[in-house]
């Protein structure tokens, strides 16, 4: 009934009437306005602060430093690595860095109390590319930290990728470079608080409330029952609400000044000052026999993680774990490294790193095939890793590994693109491949989540999830799982999400994990409500338990006749208060083996391919993408609607990082310079869906938020070089790099 | 300045409006219709997009004081009696909605379309929503529900 169906979206209406109320949205009369003071360059040691020009200023009610911090000013969602300071306190080490906050009675006064503080600033060496920052006598961005600007370091070994290499009938080598990107939701960070009975509430919008409540505890020196975070409704995430943003400024003005308070950021803040896409440099040397089988792989992945290490020690593992791509790779040597710079600092960004070595394992399996004169399909079909074989990690892959299914899915569509005439004139045309594979949940760590049900004595049910909905549709795929699992209509399904006085954590919103473990912890508080019916029913009725069932609103199969829910829920709650049970999900895993990096980080994979079909206009260097079919494995589709948006979102994201994406601080910080996909750049997509169940799955789903966006660039690069007859290696193409490839012929 | 025009079908009226204020801050600083969005304010996205004199405008970009004496529609005055419009209907159907911070804006850019165009082609389509930023949907579902709603319009003579 209610599985794989396309239910329409909870909340859709909403907003498609403007009636919904997002973090950017929310105020109330007699709010003070926020704004921050930043120093626009870095690194810097702070001198001085002169707060008194804007303390002058009418309606500047108060302004804070980082002295007014009471507990730590070092926030960060990976314990061990917690290095943000939201107000700096002696050193700006990126642009944009906050050093004071301004709240004030008005909007305009609040702005004129930022720009009237006056900041003395003296610049310091810094140190803006990874390799400098990891050479000798770099200036360090964090001085006391014994690893000098080497955030983290992974490595993976298997086999002997030396003896491989040595003996392989083909070997490649290149490197490949991706930049950083910014993820531009289209809802700026925004929310508000208020002290209210000794506790600090604060409404905003986050793709992890209960991280949150945690870090802004912290912040403030208080028990995290002194704080609660509900979600407000969130306009986009893609990774960049993971971090905390307005949230830290929100709850220090309202704790100190016992007012409420609010703070959206502006483009140009949201830009400036929150994570970005770590850009990575791949070096990759790559071995084949004789038929394309690939034999070994030595990747070196350096990436910078700016001021800050957020998410980075994650990106660092999870690339290394990825960076063979979904196929099988019996010798390798993987090591990635990150390293501090004095840039804006980089987190999560749909994909943790995947997407950047997507772009260099792909490049690699073309390069052979061009060596050997395969078909770029034929060699992935070669290659593609299938049950039980091994990954990088020596995690032999269950039943769930539809890599396969995904090029045989694409496989028609490329080969009609195949027979196609060239494109004439000036234009180019050229077609490209990219798979991937991408580990569901958190890497090599716990990553569980709770979930609760309700059923209450009018018969509609409540949802408890803190699971964050942040546009991708957990919220309308957690009602539908319990709904399919209770047999009852969604429609009769309420949700309470995202609040930490009501819910417990379902951790991020993030790593695609939301429908695969929050929906088994969802399927968990089902059967624990169900028992709870049942055990009662069987009491009521004086049946033996075993016989009763739920059957849509009845308990049946006892011999005297069948009982209404409703009538259970009721003698229950009179007896023993609200009908309520709770469920948790953590999925399996060994950790990484930290010198070899083998283990079994995930419990299960996602697997996509997709092909692109492009024309190059050789005069002015423009790359039109025509068309892009895209396959993805995701277990099963509890809600297909949702899921092909996902991929199709994923596919014109991937296409902006592709082709046009790069961010460069400074240079406007709007969305004039930096660009990204319109309507008019979006190809014509076929997406599909391939269900290969997987066994602990939530009636056998995966994810599939982020592996849509991961094969995109790389079969767009692909494509490319294909119709340019040179390999693109460097992201974004953009045009000047379009025309430098083609300069040598014009010569 | 005070500024009267015709707001979603009523006559309404706002005094000491700051000579600077945009359209966009009228709305929703001082009518509170927050339905109507502000992702960028420099024009770029879009989200902010409501109809003056019918045709869509940027409301960030366009100064308060030219509703004066004007009409504006906003994502709020859409609907008409009692029922959603069918770009509201066709945009919720068709997927159209993820996060939804676009999907106003999207609307009534789509529906100055479709007042003039009343069967867009798909490249029609992306062609006129090509100033409103959708990060989510990679834009494949709004074309779509645009022109479903077309296609709904012109079967209800609306």
């Amino acid at each position: 009934m209610s599985l794989g169906s396309s239910l329409q979206r909870v909340g859709a209406m909403a907003r498609a009437q403007g009636e919904t109320r997002f973090g950017a949205d929310l105020g109330k009369p007699g709010d003070l306005f926020l704004a921050c003071v930043r120093a626009e360059s870095a690194p810097a040691r702070i001198r001085a602060i002169d707060l008194a020009p804007a303390l002058a200023i009418d309606g500047v009610v108060r302004v804070f430093t980082a002295d007014d911090i009471p507990g730590s000013n070092r926030l960060g969602i990976i314990a061990v690595s917690k290095d943000h300071e939201f107000l700096a306190r002696q050193v700006v080490r990126q642009p944009y860095q906050a050093v004071a906050l301004v709240a004030a009675e008005t909007a305009a006064a609040a702005l004129a109390g930022a720009r009237a503080v006056r900041l003395e600033l003296t610049p310091l060496p810094g140190v803006y590319h990874p390799a400098e920052a990891l050479a000798e006598g770099a200036p360090l961005v964090h001085p006391q930290r014994e690893a000098g600007n080497l955030l983290a370091s992974r490595h993976i070994v298997k086999g002997d990728v030396t003896a491989a290499l040595a003996e392989s009938a083909v070997v490649v080598e290149a490197i490949y470079t991706t930049s950083r990107l910014e993820h531009a939701a289209l809802e700026p960070e925004g929310g508000r608080a208020e002290y209210i009975d000794g506790r600090v509430v604060v409404w905003a919008s986050t793709q992890n409330p209960h991280y949150d409540q945690a870090d802004l505890a912290l912040f403030l020196g208080v028990e995290p029952e002194q704080v609660r975070v509900v979600q407000a409704e969130t306009g986009g995430g893609f990774g960049g609400k993971l971090d905390l943003s307005v949230q830290p400024f929100l709850a220090l003005a309202a704790w100190h000044l016992r007012r409420p308070v609010r703070l959206v950021y502006s483009r140009q803040e949201s830009m400036a000052a929150t994570a970005k896409r770590h850009p990575f440099v791949m070096r990759y040397t790559t071995g084949a026999d004789e038929r394309g089988r690939i034999t070994a792989v030595k990747a070196d992945l350096l990436a910078d993680t700016g001021a800050y290490a957020s998410y980075g020690l994650a990106v660092t593992m999870r690339a290394a774990v990825h960076a063979t791509g979904p196929y099988l790779v019996p010798n390798l040597e993987v090591t990635c490294r990150m390293a501090y710079t004095h840039t804006q600092f980089c987190g999560a960004m749909r994909g943790f790193g995947v997407p950047q070595v997507a772009l260099a394992h792909e490049g690699q399996v073309d390069a052979l095939a061009r060596r050997l004169s395969l078909d770029p399909l034929e060699i992935r079909l070669v290659n593609a890793l299938g049950p039980g074989q091994a990954t990088a990690t020596g995690q032999v892959l269950g039943s769930s590994v539809g890599l396969r299914a995904c090029l045989e899915k694409i496989g028609p569509i490329y080969r009609e693109w195949q027979k196609r005439p060239p494109a004439q004139g000036r234009w180019r045309s050229g077609l490209g491949l990219g798979t991937m594979f991408y580990g569901i949940g958190n890497t090599g760590v716990s990553n569980p989540a709770g979930a609760a049900l309700e059923w209450r004595p009018d018969g509609r049910l409540i949802l408890y999830t803190g699971a964050a909905e942040i546009g991708q549709g957990s919220d309308t795929i957690l009602t539908q799982l319990a709904a399919q699992r209770l047999g009852v209509d969604p429609g009769l399904i309420d949700l309470c999400r995202g609040d930490t006085d009501r819910t417990t954590s379902a951790g991020a919103t993030s790593a695609s994990r939301q429908t695969y473990i929050s929906g088994n912890a969802v399927l968990n508080a089902a059967e624990n409500l169900e028992t709870l019916v049942l055990d009662a029913a069987a009491e009521m009725l004086d049946a033996p338990r075993q016989d009763l069932r739920l059957a849509g609103d009845l308990v049946t199969g006892a011999p005297g006749g069948e009982v209404p829910v409703r009538q259970v829920v009721r003698r229950l709650s009179r007896d023993r208060g609200p009908v309520k049970a709770s469920g948790r999900f953590d999925p399996d895993f060994t950790a990484l083996d930290p010198d070899t990096g083998q283990g079994r980080p995930y419990a299960t994979y996602a697997f996509g391919a997709q092909c692109a079909r492009v024309r190059v206009d050789t005069d002015s260097g423009m790359v039109q993408v025509r068309e892009v079919a895209a396959a993805h494995d995701v277990g099963r589709a509890v809600n297909r609607r949702a899921v092909l948006g996902q991929i199709t979102g994923g596919v014109v994201m991937g296409l902006g990082m592709a082709l046009m994406e790069e961010y460069e601080p400074g240079a406007g910080d709007n969305l004039h310079s930096y660009h990204m996909p319109t309507a008019a750049d979006a190809p014509r997509i076929t997406p599909m869906i391939v269900q290969e169940p997987e066994d602990s799955g939530p009636y056998g789903a995966k994810g599939v938020g982020e592996p849509a966006l991961i094969p995109t660039a790389p079969a767009v690069a692909a494509a490319v070089g294909d119709a340019l007859g040179r390999p693109m290696r460097h992201l974004p193409i953009n045009l000047e790099r379009v025309m430098a490839a083609l300069t040598p012929e014009r010569e | 300045m005070e500024l009267v025009f015709w707001l979603n079908g009523s006559e309404a009226r706002a005094e000491e409006v700051p000579g600077h204020w945009s359209l966009l801050e009228l709305l929703r600083d001082r009518f509170g219709l927050l339905g109507t969005k502000q992702g960028c304010g420099v024009g770029e996205c879009g989200a902010c997009s409501v109809l003056l004199e019918g045709q869509v405008v940027n409301s960030c970009l366009t100064p308060a004081w030219r509703a004066h004496g004007r009409r504006v529609t906003t994502i709020e005055g859409l609907a008409a009696g009692g029922r959603p419009h069918p770009l509201q209907e066709a945009f919720v159907a068709a997927g159209a909605v993820q996060c939804g911070f676009c999907t106003p804006g999207m609307i009534m850019a789509a529906s100055d379309l479709l007042a003039h165009n009343p069967d867009p082609d798909q490249e029609q389509v992306a062609g006129a929503l090509a100033g409103n930023l959708c990060r989510c949907t990679g834009y494949h579902d709004v074309v779509r529900a645009v022109r479903k709603a077309a296609r709904q319009m012109v079967e209800d003579g609306s």
